[in-house]
């Protein structure tokens, strides 16, 4: 998934010379073939996201498309009123690239995890809020976000998860894709980010007919699409490597709430920060996300399985 | 003769009446500095303020904006319904200074915003090789803010001569004076150590504005610009001048009429 990230930022940098990479002294060996294949277009901003923001801001101003590059627990959270007044305020089309997002800085702490982005970021009138799954939606998300004229957060997680489409795709901003058909589904699953593998996993073992759909953009999100899986399911479950407050599974529930009210079960991080420390999936299982437990979890939770 | 710092005056305390609005003592700080922006240096051609060829001014202490209207009524980019109406509902024209308004280039009033912003504006200027300039007013209880000093040393790595912040250093911020909540020490020093071209000026002689402006226009150095401006909050009316309370006080009606007729009677 990283080597579709620099691989399509070269890419655009090359296709459009008002491409500017902008990043916070971070990207470390992600940005060598960008700054080879466009060197004029990459700038460090230095460890200064505030200014990075606003700096970013004057220049689509005056007509290039800034690409801002930080850790998710920096962009956006750091620089949240900067995205909100600087940039989403006035349609500024920058798009804003939040690594790392969830627990990938396991052994880090605090600071580098990042659970309350979407949350944040998606409140914020004109900023668009995408969260792929794997290198295809990733391929399509930034794409898109090329094309769109305000600003675009693009949150990536944990990307070494494999892919969950066997090709490249073809979708746009608003879309749910489904990666998990049956015949007869009673029950479906939705779930964004690194979580859609695990959501297919536990669709897989519970060996039911079960629908499982990926959702790479959070906003905008096709809210008939929405209706009618929450029409035609007995239940649902919402995955998420984020906090269960303010996520996909909130935005699920608003829509199924004052459309098709139906019960549905949070698959999220609860309102609470890492006590350990350890690997990535040491702290899935602090957090009760391992596959494990989650299983577990939905099997209790669906009614007739 | 187009913006007489008395009749800009005038022009904000008719909003701050009508509009029953603080931050006059804001507004009145930056009266010559604006006034000599927008005689001699800002270039709108066609007196469009959206031209593409404009330089910028960012006014990133956006709770002054009321000087700005000022100016921009005299521009003919406000009409007299807009200055008349201020604040009533459904108008425009907002307290704090919004993008949206032909004429404002930054949505500010939380502070440190507008110094970022004009840097990216600037470095846009340059990389399109055009010769806009740009300018940015902050307050100095503004420069408390982290994202000015990040600004700094990125417009001077990247020798954006283009690029001139002015300083309204006017001593106070909303809680009180400057060196009593932050201790700004000398204002020019830090710009300088931070590789700026700076001047310190009487932020209310239009004269030595105008010429200090020059130079630090036609230095030879590739480094940023830095004016401070030493000005007197509440400016122009006897009975507002450093007197911190009208950051906040609303005019009534007497206090509207003496603070006219103090105008009318004061040297500025």
């Amino acid at each position: 998934m990283r080597q579709t990230l620099s691989d399509v930022l070269v890419e655009l940098g090359k296709k459009d010379p008002k491409i500017l990479l902008l990043t916070g002294d971070h990207g470390y060996a992600l940005f060598d073939d960008f700054r080879r294949e466009c060197p004029n277009q990459y700038i460090n901003v230095g460890i200064a996201e505030q200014n990075m923001v606003g700096v970013a801001a004057g220049l689509a101003r005056t007509g290039f498309r800034p690409i801002v590059y930080g850790l998710s627990a920096f962009v956006p959270i750091r620089v949240l009123e900067q995205i909100k007044l600087d940039v989403a305020h006035d349609h500024l089309p920058i798009i804003f690239i939040g690594d790392g997002a969830g627990f990938v800085y396991s052994h880090l702490g605090t600071s580098h995890q990042s659970t309350e982005d979407i949350a944040c970021s998606r409140v914020i009138p004109n900023l668009s809020v995408y969260s792929p799954a794997d290198r295809f939606e990733l391929t399509q998300c930034l794409m898109a976000a090329y094309q769109e004229k305000s600003p675009v957060y693009l949150r990536i997680g944990k990307a070494d998860r494999g892919d969950v489409h066997q090709l490249p795709i073809d979708t746009k901003p608003g879309k749910l894709i489904k990666v998990r058909e049956t015949r007869k589904s009673k029950y479906s699953f939705i779930a964004t980010g690194s979580m859609v593998v695990t959501a297919i996993d536990v669709a897989d073992k519970l060996n039911i007919d079960i629908d499982v759909w990926s959702a790479p953009f959070i906003k905008p999100i096709e809210r008939l699409t929405v209706e009618e899986i929450c029409h035609n399911s007995e239940a649902i479950v919402v995955f998420e490597e984020h906090s269960k407050y303010g996520g996909l599974g909130s935005l699920i529930s608003e829509i199924s709430s004052s459309s098709y009210p139906i019960k549905i079960l949070q698959i999220a991080v609860n309102d609470c920060f890492s006590q350990k420390c350890g690997t990535y999936e040491y702290l899935l299982k602090e957090h009760g996300l391992d596959f494990e437990v989650v299983y577990k979890k939905v099997h209790n939770f669906l009614p007739s399985v | 003769m187009k913006f007489d710092p008395k009749k800009l005056r005038k022009t904000v305390l008719d909003m701050a009446y009508v509009g029953s609005t603080a931050h006059i003592g804001c507004a009145f700080s930056i009266i010559e500095i604006l006034s000599v922006l927008y005689k001699n240096h800002l270039r709108y051609p066609e007196n469009d303020p959206l031209s593409k060829n404009r330089d910028y001014f960012l006014l990133s202490k956006g709770h002054g904006v009321m000087a700005q209207y000022a100016c921009m009524h005299e521009l003919g980019w406000l009409d007299d319904n807009a200055i008349s109406n201020y604040f009533s509902d459904g108008s425009d024209l907002k307290g704090l200074s919004d993008s949206r308004i032909p004429g404002i280039e930054v949505t500010s009033g939380s502070l440190g915003h507008g110094f970022s912003v004009g840097v990216g504006l600037a470095m846009g200027a340059k990389l399109n090789k055009t010769d806009q300039d740009t300018y940015v007013l902050v307050g100095d209880g503004e420069i408390n803010e982290g994202p000015i000093w990040e600004g700094a040393m990125f417009a001077a790595h990247h020798n954006l001569d283009n690029f001139m912040v002015i300083v309204d250093e006017n001593g106070f911020q909303a809680m009180g004076k400057t060196q009593d909540i932050i201790g700004l020490g000398s204002i020019q020093s830090k710009f300088e150590s931070f590789g700026f071209d700076s001047i310190t000026v009487d932020g209310h002689d239009e004269i030595a504005i105008n010429k200090a402006i020059e130079k630090l226009r036609n230095s030879d150095t590739k480094k940023p610009k830095a004016l401070i401006a030493k000005t007197v909050k509440g400016k122009g009316v006897d009975f507002m001048e450093d007197d911190n309370s009208w950051h906040y006080t609303r005019l009534d009606k007497e206090s509207y009429r003496d603070a006219i007729a103090s105008i009318n009677e004061g040297d500025v």
